[in-house]
């Protein structure tokens, strides 16, 4: 099955607060999918249809061409992995117990491990530079660090498709790389399909094979980085002014916010 | 003469009602209970108690445990302490009552400290005995025998009983008839008055409750010639300042506990309304509790106390 | 982590080993000591058939009296416990504690009309609060059921609301009552686990016992529960059944131990966290340390309860605090939090 993801005609309110209008995309098996746009524009709710904790009663949503209500809840956990933005903890487990929770939706009633399960754990602590954290509770741990354990569980879970609310929200420079780094090393090597919600543009237009922008719950754009990271469409969805050139890195944009300082000095036209 | 025959195994126990007025003569009462109650040699015999059960008592019990302070009085009032091995927590009357082990509060009664005194017969009473231990006591073999004394009627009846069941009949008929003549004694005075003063009797500080109809307070009040203020089917009912003030008492008695000074505290702010005819007249006392409240055989003690409090005019010839 | 045998089948052998040993020298310090004298040798020769010449007024007194008590004490300590925390899992409030969801102030409503009303102790008294209890878990449930049943401030709101309530109501009931039924108002008010024999017990036994095994399987949605709501759910959990048969089992359990003793605080609420300290947040360890922990706890407070005093005996819920409000404050200092 070559698509992961396809969604058609995908509509969703809470109440009478509309958040996603006729919302239609696809994403390929092993692709990297970074939605992105403005505050508000439903990439949130759009991130909690995929993952099943919101359901709507419209529109289709088939994962790998089964339809989401085909699944029931531990083999939705076996094929989907959702990393959340942050979640406060008041109760410490360690991070190899919260590793291995992921292994979860593998195991029966009691979640008694199996060796099997401990292997994948301590390949997944590994694989997230995690080993000498290992028995750190969470209460103690950095923000950096704490998402590497909740990507740790979540890989665990064996998924097929990796989805990250905001990532990056809270990181530092240094960390940004790393989880996104981090997430391509897993496509590349395990066929991972990523789906993931980014606020930050440039991320996107350098992880990002396809990009999907969205604005007040409709679809601006899609497709890759290039087509999707232009000024026009970008200032539409965002109403601020960009300056949007190529990448000294690569081939894909870069995007650079303009402050309203600079846009007034003498000498420089509006448009850019 | 009304009388009521309850048949036990061999024995035949004549219980009797007592008016008021004391029709009967207490004579003719003793003839019949000594013939109509043959003493036997068996072991134990089936009685049925105050609460309708059947009890098997031994016959000489060597080993009671009392499970109400007014039981405790009650049996040393016949002079059986020496079968007393238990006493519940607040049994302070007579004072030698204080030395007998304690098995907890009528209320909330220590079944491990009762069965390590090996009873042979425990006597409880249906009005604050909890009923599970009752039955649990029941339960591991050991007869308890239940009285519920509610007037001074039934608390002869129980004396009687208790006299009998602790092989008292004599003490008990004895007992009982002094406590009807200090009675008939009473009544005899008090159709002498021509008043029925108002009595307003305060048990409870804060809030102030006093007694109704069915308590024992209100038939010593009565029987003293007095007016209940208090009268009423709620048994205990309560009252604002406001509406004792409006009930205009001419007596005024405060029901005093161990504690004193609380109570004369009570006295004196009462003292400040003038307005009371209670207070006017100086009328307004202070008595201790026990001998008013309790069933036992005190309570003539507290009628003859009450019907000097209310018409002491009565006793002008000094007795 | 030991990948030899499973880490956490071994983890949760150990700790329940070491508990079942506190729960059994409690056990036997409870049928060795009482208000009629302490000493073990007559639970000793009772249990290994040597024969005094006291030993049937102490066979009656150890296992007639003294057993069906301890036992009590050790189902209520345990149902406590648990209910905590399953409670503090649920609510994903380390402040939750069983009685929490309406239970003490419903099952406190059906008791005290059960005494107005003349009942005897058991089973009238026990049945009016028990339903009583189910009656405001049931109006709980109905009253958050407007939002989702898994947003747990809705439903911690409408508990704390409703036994406020009842609260009134039973101080509005105990100000009418002046006579000796408000003597056993107060007491199961105040927690009464003298209130036992051995069948009452056993029914006690035979309602909690399913329940404890129930909630057991469910220890690792429960561990899942506190990682966050999307979290659990994203990991195969479905939050909405899990939280409704944990809410109703243990709410059963909890009510059946009030029905019996009356209300017993604090133990549900420090229990789980003493034995969270001690052996850390898995509940799959926590649920049989609660039950056996829980279970030692309340053993040896009533102990002291029925002990410590001259004359009569302290309340149960006023032991259980005194002792484990510095007993926590201690392990917490301890573990240098």
């Amino acid at each position: 099955m070559n698509i992961a993801i396809n969604i058609q005609n995908l509509n969703y309110a809470y109440g009478k607060y509309v958040v996603l209008k006729d919302v239609s995309f696809c994403v390929k098996r092993g692709d990297f999918f970074i939605i992105i746009g403005p505050n508000g524009s439903g990439k949130s709710t759009l991130m909690r249809l995929i993952s099943g904790i919101i359901r709507s009663k419209t529109g289709q949503l088939d994962l790998f061409g089964m339809p989401m209500q085909g699944y029931n809840r531990k083999a939705l956990a076996r094929t989907i992995a959702f990393v959340p933005q942050m979640v406060m903890v008041e109760f410490p487990f360690t991070v190899s117990e919260v590793v291995l929770m992921g292994r979860s939706p593998h195991q029966g009633i009691l979640g008694i491990e199996k060796r099997e399960d401990l292997e994948i754990a301590k390949q997944a602590i590994a694989f997230t530079g995690l080993e000498h954290l290992s028995h750190r509770k969470l209460t103690q741990l950095s923000g950096g660090e704490l998402q590497r354990v909740y990507i740790a569980k979540a890989i665990c879970q064996e998924p097929r498709i990796m989805l990250l609310d905001e990532p990056t929200a809270s990181l530092d420079i240094a960390h940004q790389i790393r989880v996104m780094d981090l997430m391509e090393t897993l496509k590349e090597e395990r066929g991972v399909t990523i789906v993931m919600v980014s606020h930050d543009v440039n991320l996107a237009a350098m992880y990002g094979q396809n990009l999907l922008l969205l604005k007040e719950g409709q679809i601006v754009s899609s497709g890759f980085p290039g087509k999707v990271l232009t000024y026009e469409t970008l200032e539409h969805a965002y109403d601020c002014t960009l300056l949007v050139d190529d990448s000294p890195l690569g081939r894909f944009p870069r995007v650079t916010l303009v402050s309203q300082r600079v846009l007034n000095l003498p000498g420089r036209s509006k448009s850019i | 003469m009304q009388f009521s025959i309850r048949e036990g195994r061999g024995c035949a126990v004549l219980t009797l009602r007592w008016y008021q007025r004391g029709v009967l003569k207490p004579a003719v009462m003793i003839v019949l209970v000594f013939l109509l109650c043959p003493v036997l040699q068996s072991n134990a015999r089936v009685l049925i108690d105050q609460m309708g059960r059947e009890v098997n008592l031994p016959d000489d019990p060597q080993r009671v445990v009392s499970l109400a302070p007014n039981v405790t009085e009650t049996v040393f009032a016949l002079g059986q302490e020496h079968r007393l091995k238990g006493v519940t927590l607040f049994s302070n009357f007579p004072p030698q009552a204080k030395a007998i082990p304690r098995v907890g509060s009528y209320v909330q009664l220590d079944l491990e400290r009762i069965v390590a005194l090996r009873p042979d017969l425990c006597i409880a009473t249906k009005d604050g005995n909890p009923k599970e231990t009752i039955d649990r006591l029941v339960s591991l073999n050991i007869p308890v025998y239940a009285v519920d004394p509610r007037d001074l009627d039934s608390i002869m009846e129980t004396i009687l009983e208790i006299g009998d069941i602790l092989d008292a009949r004599k003490e008990a008929t004895a007992l009982v008839n002094r406590m009807h003549s200090r009675i008939q004694n009473i009544n005899v005075r008090v159709e002498h008055s021509t008043t029925r003063p108002s009595v307003f009797y305060q048990i409870g500080i804060s809030p102030i409750i006093s007694a109704g109809t069915h308590t024992f307070i209100n038939e010593l009040i009565v029987l003293a010639g007095g007016r209940n203020l208090a009268h009423g089917p709620v048994p205990y009912p309560q009252f604002s300042r406001e509406q004792v003030l409006a009930l205009s008492p001419e007596v005024f008695i405060i029901s005093s506990m161990s504690r004193k000074a609380i109570f004369e505290q009570v006295k004196r702010e009462w003292s400040k309304w003038s307005g009371l005819p209670a207070v006017r007249n100086q009328k307004i006392f202070l008595v201790d509790s026990d001998i008013l409240d309790r069933p036992t055989p005190r309570l003539v003690e507290g009628l003859e106390r009450l019907t000097r409090l209310i018409h002491p005019e009565l006793f002008e010839e000094t007795k | 982590m030991n990948t030899r045998a499973p880490f956490v089948l071994k983890r949760i052998f150990v700790v329940s080993f070491l508990l079942l040993i506190l729960l059994g020298v409690g056990m036997f310090l409870g049928l060795s000591m009482g208000s009629s004298g302490s000493g073990m040798s007559p639970v000793l020769e009772s249990l290994f058939g040597a024969r005094g010449p006291d030993s049937a007024l102490m066979d009656t007194i150890i296992w007639k009296i003294r057993f069906p008590r301890v036992l009590l004490s050790a189902l209520v300590g345990a149902t406590l416990s648990l209910g905590g925390l399953v409670f503090q899992a649920l609510l994903r409030n380390p402040l939750a504690e069983p009685y929490i969801l309406g239970i003490s102030g419903g099952s406190a409503i059906g008791a005290i009309t059960g005494i107005l009303l003349g009942f005897s102790r058991f089973p009238g008294v026990a049945a009016a609060a028990f339903a009583g209890s189910i009656f405001t878990l049931f109006l709980i449930l109905v009253m958050s059921s407007g939002q989702s049943i898994i947003k747990r401030d809705s439903l911690l709101l409408s508990g704390v609301m409703v036994n406020a309530f009842c609260s009134a109501i039973i101080m509005f009931l105990v100000s009418l009552t002046r006579d000796s039924r408000l003597h056993n108002i107060i007491f199961w008010l105040m927690g009464d686990l003298s209130s036992g024999d051995m069948h009452q017990v056993g029914i006690l036994a035979a309602t909690v016992l399913p329940c404890f095994c129930l909630i057991f399987f469910f220890s690792s949605p429960m561990n899942l529960l506190l990682m966050g709501k999307e979290t659990a759910q994203t990991t195969g959990v479905n939050i909405k059944a899990v939280t409704l048969i944990l809410l109703v089992v243990t709410s059963f359990a909890v009510s059946a131990t009030v029905s019996q003793c009356g209300l017993v605080g604090f133990v549900g609420l420090v229990m789980p966290h003493l034995l969270r300290l001690l052996f850390g947040p898995d509940h799959r360890v926590l649920v049989p340390a609660c039950v056996l922990g829980g279970g030692a706890y309340m053993v040896f407070c009533d102990l002291l309860a029925r002990v410590l005093p001259e004359q009569g005996e302290i309340p149960a819920g006023v032991i259980t605090a005194m002792i484990g409000a510095p007993l926590f404050v201690f392990l917490l200092k301890r573990s240098g939090r």
